[in-house]
């Protein structure tokens, strides 16, 4: 195949605005897939992301496309809608050469939308915008193509119209993206360079890695150095999704596809390596990309004791196909025996427990989200921490810095109001405003990460209507007024449900979260004293009365069996709380924190 | 059966009632009087067969329902004469249950010829806006009426059921039902806080919110104002429901509290016999078909392991104020119950709930108000 006539590109979108209608219309114009094969939304493969309609993995298919006579090879590259998928946005984008930026005719520009746009015009991307499902009956398509020269600054002439679902306009997309998008650069005959951009593992052929070929070409067989670790393996199988893995002999420069080489963990291969030839090795590597960061972390408990060893073998399940999370045995006075995980983001940590129950039927329970913290400690050292226990004692600590983020919100313009209270109750700090359209506007925020964990974007959804979309971008660190928030119940803290947080939210939390706590524990034979503290001073309390009656008025020969067996089964629900300084806590009292506020 | 052990104890359950009661989750069904007959006639095959498997000499008889007193008098006498067959132990306590409504001159007559010494009358209330909430059909002054039958006909030995925590009852109007109980000088009172049995139509209400439980601390005033009142009065606290005239402690009822072995018979009766508990099929035409087809009317049954019979011991001698007695217990099932269940005895102990004695193993005042989850501490 000509270089010329290759054209490596991903699609970008917000969430829901057809991004994978479009990619599967596009692999049946090109018959690659027979329309008896077509399930909706053919890319996503794993249950969980067809239901939520997001995209979690990176997939790459190759697709020839005949375009007057002459046959081009599409490479798609797709790429996760999600805020929190950022970094798998930006390596997808890293192998491609353009995007189709995709905009739904009925909901113009969302907050999504911009974010990806950025993401490819920093990657020095081609951009095709596209104005999708023009069929529906509320469609503007012009007001969107409008709004994306507004925010984007490309031209309305540019954009093109069309329905992923009926088929409409995609044969003038096509044509303007062959005329449109660069074709590759690089050297099929040059020392052997290529990217690589992602891995899944599969159990029978361990890692496959998805390649970019930026220079020189690999071949089935050759032994291959992975630069960055340093290891050779021999390539066993080269092949292109097409969508079906399809082995070939060889791949060339500017085009993609995957390669096996008995690489038996992901953790053997860092996403973003280059691969090289093991006897002719490239001088140097191509630029990486910056390992995943984990932003989000929480402990997951089993539900009850002895799944523990369940938990361990589905968190390690579930890593084998999913590098981005971490996990390191936690032990908890109140939960036991469970795992901290590091995710990318909100959305990523719902979607590992999600998966947990699901694919691998564990019950888990989950504690309050927490982000990464900087302490400056007197000595001058810098630790990081991300759990509250950890965090060292106030004598020894100079500063505490938490994480900011950059965020775009677009919101109807009536919701404006309500958004800057929020903001403001928040600790947000206000940076722009621009009107896209009469009726919607882009808002610009920084935000302390720790303020938008619990509840900001269910907030943003019922003060929009649903309307209003939300992303954002880690910014850095900023020295801050935290606090530990430690809960006391009957006088012992309760580790599993200290949080740090800002002084100024200190009280409100802590009250809200010992009236929860008073909801969910049933008195006891005895008066519980609930406490939120700072350190030795208390903040909020409350009590729970001792229990005062509880006692079966009639019990005869009748009842003996069946009141045995009442109590009994009162029994063995109590076995299965937590029990925390003599007094029995539901496991459901440890999600109340995470409860959004009235 | 070679080894057929003595029961000392009858239960024998009538399921007929006028109306059924909103609250009561006990089996029972509207009179049938065709049916009534076949009734009698299933109640004395099964005695009769039971009687073939173990040796039965009763010291206490009970019949409860429902309303034995429902029956027509005649074929009550007729029932009442199958049971009262010998042998008999001697001081035999003959207990049948009535409602206020249901015992005329002649049922008093029947009653006593027939042997029956002893009656409880489930008088619930003397509120009638209470009594309607409760669905009961009789109004307060028939209650006196019944006990006067019934002492007329030489029946010496009279309980009354009370009912406190009814929805809508305030403490004063529950000390009134106390006192108009006391006037009619009973010797023996069982006082129920209302429980709510899921199944009962009481509960579907409250579950539809037309009706609202009485407040927890409130029903527990009103259970503190019952044991100091009856106390005044000479009615002594034996059971976490039951008050007595020293002597006239309900003996059938002990014989559960005890855990000793009982046979009950009739549609839904529950007997413990044998180390075996088990349970008669709750229903009246089909408990009649077993009985004419010859088939046993057992509808559950469970053998007890040493162990359940000793923590149902545990489970329901705690609910006797006088306690377990640690040496017949240690005798019965080989284990000083204060070392056996070392740690919730110490720890109920030290909150105040159960008093550890040399002879004893009790509940305290405050303890009996939660017996509950104290004795859950002990299965």
């Amino acid at each position: 195949m000509k270089q010329s006539l290759i054209r490596n590109f991903s699609i970008v979108a917000h969430i829901d605005h057809g991004k994978s209608t479009l990619a599967d219309r596009l692999l049946q114009i090109s018959g690659a897939v027979a329309k008896r094969d077509m399930k909706e939304q053919l890319l996503d493969s794993m249950d969980l992301e067809r239901e939520r309609g997001i995209t979690i993995k990176a997939s790459a298919v190759t697709i020839d496309m005949e375009i007057d006579g002459v046959t081009y090879m599409f490479n798609l590259i797709d790429t996760p809608g999600h805020v929190d998928f950022h970094y798998e946005v930006d390596r997808a984008l890293a192998a491609c050469d353009g995007a189709l930026l995709v905009v739904d005719a009925t909901q113009g520009v969302q907050a999504q939308t911009v974010a990806n746009a950025y993401a490819a015009i920093n990657n020095d991307l081609a951009i095709v915008p596209v104005v999708n499902k023009i069929d529906l009956p509320g469609a503007t398509p012009e007001d969107a193509a409008i709004e994306i020269e507004h925010v984007l600054g490309i031209s309305v002439d540019q954009v093109q119209f069309v329905s992923a679902k009926t088929g409409e306009g995609i044969p003038e997309l096509i044509r303007s993206i062959a005329a449109h998008m660069p074709p590759p650069k690089g050297d099929p005959a040059g020392p052997l360079q290529a990217l690589v951009f992602d891995s899944e593992y599969d159990d029978y052929r361990g890692v496959i890695c998805y390649l970019r070929l930026v220079n020189g070409t690999i071949r089935k067989g050759q032994k291959i150095l992975l630069m960055g670790r340093g290891r050779t393996y021999v390539c066993t199988e080269l092949g292109k999704f097409r969508p079906k893995m399809t082995p070939c002999e060889q791949l060339a420069a500017g085009e993609t596809g995957y390669m096996v080489a008995a690489i038996k963990t992901l953790q053997d291969v860092t996403v973003g390596d280059t691969v090289t030839d093991a006897v002719a090795p490239a001088p140097s590597a191509l630029p990486g990309y910056e390992p995943p960061k984990q932003m989000v972390f929480c402990d997951f408990f089993p539900s009850s004791g002895e799944a523990f060893e369940e938990l361990r073998d589905a968190l390690a399940r579930l890593s084998l196909n999913d590098a981005s999370f971490t996990y390191q045995p936690q032990h908890s006075d109140a939960l036991g025996f469970g795992f901290r995980c590091g995710f990318l983001g909100l959305l990523h940590m719902d979607i590992v427990q999600e998966r947990l129950e699901r694919e691998c039927g564990v019950d888990v329970v989950q504690t309050a989200p927490s982000v990464t913290y900087e302490v400056q400690m007197t000595d001058g050292d810098v630790i990081r921490i991300d759990a509250a226990g950890d965090l060292p004692e106030g004598t020894k600590v100079a500063e505490l810095r938490e994480p900011w983020i950059d965020m775009q919100i677009i919101t109807p313009a009536e919701a404006v109001g309500s958004i800057m209270q929020l903001a403001e109750q928040r600790r947000g700090i206000f940076k722009k405003q621009e009107y896209l359209s009469p009726t919607r506007v882009m808002m610009t925020y920084e935000f302390p990460f720790n303020e938008i964990l619990y509840d900001f974007y269910d907030k943003l959804k019922s003060m929009t209507r649903g309307y209003g979309t939300m992303d954002y971008h880690v910014i850095g660190y900023r020295a801050s007024d935290l606090v530990k928030l430690d809960i006391l119940v009957n006088g012992k803290p309760v580790d599993a449900l200290a949080t740090i947080l800002h002084r100024s939210s200190a009280e409100r939390r802590g009250r809200r979260i010992i009236q929860r706590l008073r909801e969910e524990i049933d008195r006891h034979l005895f008066e519980i004293p609930l406490q939120a503290a700072i350190g030795s001073k208390v903040i909020a309390r409350e009590t729970i009365k001792a229990l005062r009656k509880n006692v079966t008025a009639k019990c005869y020969g009748g009842d003996v069996t069946r009141k045995r067996k009442l109590l009994e089964k009162q029994k063995e629900g109590k076995k299965r709380m937590k029990t925390v300084g003599n007094v029995d806590i539901p496991q459901k009292a440890f999600m109340t924190v995470l409860e959004p506020e009235e | 059966m070679t080894t057929s052990p003595t029961v000392r104890a009858l239960y024998v359950h009538v399921p007929y009632c006028h109306t059924i009661c909103g609250y009561c989750d006990f089996y029972s069904e509207v009179l049938d009087t065709r049916a009534a007959p076949r009734l009698v006639r299933a109640l004395t095959a099964e005695l009769r067969a039971q009687r073939s498997r173990c040796r039965l000499e009763p010291l206490t008889i009970f019949v409860g329902g429902g309303t034995p007193t429902t029956l027509a008098p005649d074929l009550l006498a007729r029932l009442l004469a199958v049971l009262a067959e010998p042998p008999l132990g001697a001081e035999l306590e003959f207990t049948v249950e009535a409602n206020p409504a249901t015992v005329s001159p002649q049922v008093a007559d029947a009653l006593a010829s027939a042997g029956v010494n002893r009656v409880s009358i489930g008088a619930q209330s003397f509120d009638p806006a209470e009594l309607r909430v409760l669905e009961r059909i009789h109004r307060p002054e028939q209650v006196a009426q019944t006990v006067r039958h019934a002492r007329a006909a030489g029946i010496d030995n009279i309980n009354l059921d009370l009912i406190f925590a009814v929805p809508g009852q305030s403490l004063d109007s529950w000390r009134r039902s106390l006192d108009a109980a006391l006037e009619l000088e009973p010797d023996h009172l069982s006082c129920y806080g209302l429980t709510f049995e899921p199944g009962t139509p009481l509960h579907e209400q409250m579950k539809g919110g037309r009706i609202r439980p009485a407040d927890p601390e409130l029903e527990a005033d009103m259970y503190e104002a019952t044991v100091a009142t009856l106390a005044a009065a000479g009615l002594r606290q034996y059971e976490i429901s039951n008050f007595a005239r020293p002597g006239r402690e309900c003996r059938h009822n002990l014989v559960y509290w005890h855990n000793e072995p009982y046979l009950g018979i009739g549609p839904s009766a529950s007997g413990f016999v044998g180390g075996v508990r088990y349970k008669n099929v709750p229903d009246t035409a089909e408990y009649v078909r077993c009985l004419d087809e010859g088939r046993s009317p057992r509808a559950q049954q469970e053998t007890l392991s040493p162990e359940q019979r000793a923590r149902e011991s545990v489970m329901l001698e705690l609910r006797l104020v006088e306690g377990i007695d640690r040496r017949r217990f240690a005798q019965r099932f080989g284990h000083d119950p204060a070392e056996l269940f070392g740690d919730q005895v110490r720890r109920h102990a030290e909150l105040g709930l159960l008093e550890i004695g040399p002879a004893t193993l009790r509940l305290t005042r405050r303890g009996m108000l939660v017996a509950d989850s104290v004795i859950t501490d002990f299965l």
